[in-house]
């Protein structure tokens, strides 16, 4: 379904993506793992518009996405939810499910999304006319899946849903995202700092590092986490130790 | 007390200008984060719209003829135009730029648009009169009020009602709040960018429209650098009232005008010269105790 082949982005003189490719196909869980500045949400950046890519290609269904505007690569059925959450505070809650409906004709069928999206978002239906900007980060981080489904897409990309959240809502919002992949058919390409969480139902993991994806293999594989500790901190023996005279990676916070 | 309320009424009138043009910018600032300093321009070119272009003394009235019913939309159209125009000539090549170089593309904007008009109207001020018959007074017990003042308001409050609607009851105008608010989130959402933009330009010159003949009705004048110090006490009331809140560029701008009349009104003759240097030593006063404004938003901290 989308295919990422070999794109390289550089932020000013810093180099944040180094020739990565990635895939995933319809239906998939795909998670992308990596140490904070590795290059995960510039990856998902480029998917979405926001990030141009100075060499590469990224198709969707065969289509190229190069070169066209974040609006553009929405309309075509993907859905980025960024590091961070990002609601648009003072709109109401209602406001918010709304915005990514406005390019829809299908009135009636937003109305039937608007009341599913609610049913799996109770919390949500409560605060409806409340200004987002209230709700708790578990709330929003439950309001911006919501609002990004409400576009019907059909590859959802979420940044590190556990960012600042505690570990019980991380819970709820993974149990939540594994739902409506089986009722909405979608298609899952989630970034992740540790591995421990999304190996329980990814089906297939890249590990990424300093701008290049270093590792990629089916879940399934790769249960015991060795071979992930060895490509995410870059250690050559695998023993879980790090070698004694190596530089430590140096990590950009300006990459992200 | 009637001296008071006679001045309120003045205030109110002065704040609804201000008030008018601040929005207009305040618009632009909440979504594109340009400073239009453009926008003084914008309502000279809407004042000069009214005469035949001529570099003669007096003005030949042409559309300023018409029935207000078509002179209002004439104008109105000729300055949205101009505003878009502007967007899609220069702004629009500017988008990924800085805050600060959109606003030094609204100066050069600007001087343009003066320069176009001392071009085509020549350097003299000219004397005009719009709805002179506006300048009677109605009688409300003690109180004068020129019809003009109330017409001001009226259409002041119309204006704000109609923006308040539109923002918050269509669907154009949810996208361009959120857009105003996180705008690379709302194109990940499929919002237009470009439309969003330009809908905010073309509502930012009907206000600039509707502010020319409102002022050059009250005025008489036009000149072809009417609009700088407009835009300079609307700037001023956008950032009193908070950069990026419309509801501050409205507050802002009544204050301002609030201010200026009643340091006219209230201040020792000799030294009611100084006038605006008092306005702008309380603006400085509040900025001292409010740095953000009176209605801070979360549009000047910098997106990364």
């Amino acid at each position: 379904m989308l295919e990422v082949d070999n794109i390289h982005v550089n932020y000013g003189r810093l180099q944040a993506l180094r020739g990565v490719s990635l895939s995933v196909r319809e239906g998939e869980i795909v998670c992308v793992v990596g140490p904070n500045g590795a290059g995960k949400s510039t990856t998902l950046g480029a998917i979405a518009g926001g990030v141009t890519p100075h060499a590469g290609r990224i198709t969707l269904r065969g289509q190229s996405l190069g070169g066209l505007p974040p609006e553009a690569v929405a309309r075509l059925g993907v859905s980025l939810v960024p590091e961070g959450r990002h609601v648009f505070g003072s709109l109401t809650v209602a406001e918010n499910l709304r915005i990514g409906t406005f390019q829809r004709r299908d009135r009636a069928a937003v109305a039937a999304d608007f009341e599913r999206i609610l049913e799996h978002f109770p919390r949500l239906r409560e605060r409806l006319q409340q200004p987002a900007g209230r709700l708790s980060g578990g709330e929003q981080q439950m309001l911006v899946i919501g609002r990004a489904l409400m576009t019907r897409p059909r590859l959802v990309m979420v940044d590190e849903p556990s960012l600042g959240l505690a570990p019980k809502i991380v819970d709820q919002v993974y149990d939540i995202l594994i739902k409506l992949r089986h009722a909405a058919n979608l298609t899952l390409l989630i970034n992740e700092q540790s591995s421990e969480r999304v190996l329980k139902f990814a089906d297939r993991i890249y590990v990424m590092r300093g701008g290049r994806i270093h590792l990629e293999d089916r879940a399934a594989n790769l249960q015991d986490g060795k071979a992930i500790m060895q490509a995410y901190f870059g250690f050559a023996d695998g023993t879980g130790a790090p070698p004694p005279l190596s530089p430590a990676p140096t990590m950009k916070r300006a990459a992200e | 007390m009637i001296g008071f309320l006679q001045n309120l009424i003045d205030a109110l009138s002065l704040g609804s200008l201000y008030a008018l043009a601040a929005l207009g910018i305040g618009l632009l600032f909440g979504i594109l984060r340009l400073t239009n300093f453009a926008h003084g321009d914008f309502i000279s070119f809407g004042a000069y719209a009214l005469i035949v272009p001529s570099l003669e003394v007096t003005a030949t009235k042409f559309i300023g003829n018409w029935p207000w019913y078509l002179t209002l939309p004439a104008i109105a159209a000729l300055v949205v135009l101009l505003a878009l125009l502007s967007d899609f000539l220069v702004f629009r090549k500017l988008r990924q730029a800085s805050a600060p170089t959109l606003m030094i593309a609204s100066f050069a904007v600007g001087y343009v648009i003066q320069n176009v008009i001392l071009m085509v109207y020549g350097a003299r001020p000219k004397a005009i009169d719009v709805w002179s018959s506006l300048q009677q007074q109605v009688v409300i017990g003690e109180l004068r009020v020129p019809q003009l003042q109330l017409v001001t308001i009226g259409i002041t409050i119309v204006l704000m009602l109609g923006l308040s609607l539109f923002l918050n009851r269509t669907s154009y105008g949810v996208q361009m709040r959120a857009a105003a608010e996180d705008f690379r989130m709302a194109r990940y959402l499929g919002v237009k960018a470009n439309f969003v933009i330009g809908l905010a330009f073309a509502i930012s010159g009907l206000l600039a429209a509707m502010v020319s003949l409102l002022f050059v009705s009250q005025t008489g004048t036009l000149s072809y650098v009417m609009g700088v110090p407009l835009m300079l006490f609307a700037f001023i009331a956008t950032v009193i009232g908070g950069m990026g809140s419309l509801i501050g560029a409205v507050i802002g701008g009544f204050a301002v005008g609030f201010v200026s009349v009643m340091c006219q009104a209230y201040l020792p003759e000799e030294l009611r010269s100084f006038r605006d240097a008092f306005v702008f030593a309380i603006v400085i006063a509040v900025l001292i105790f409010r740095p953000s404004g009176l209605i801070p938003t979360k549009a000047l901290v910098q997106r990364v």
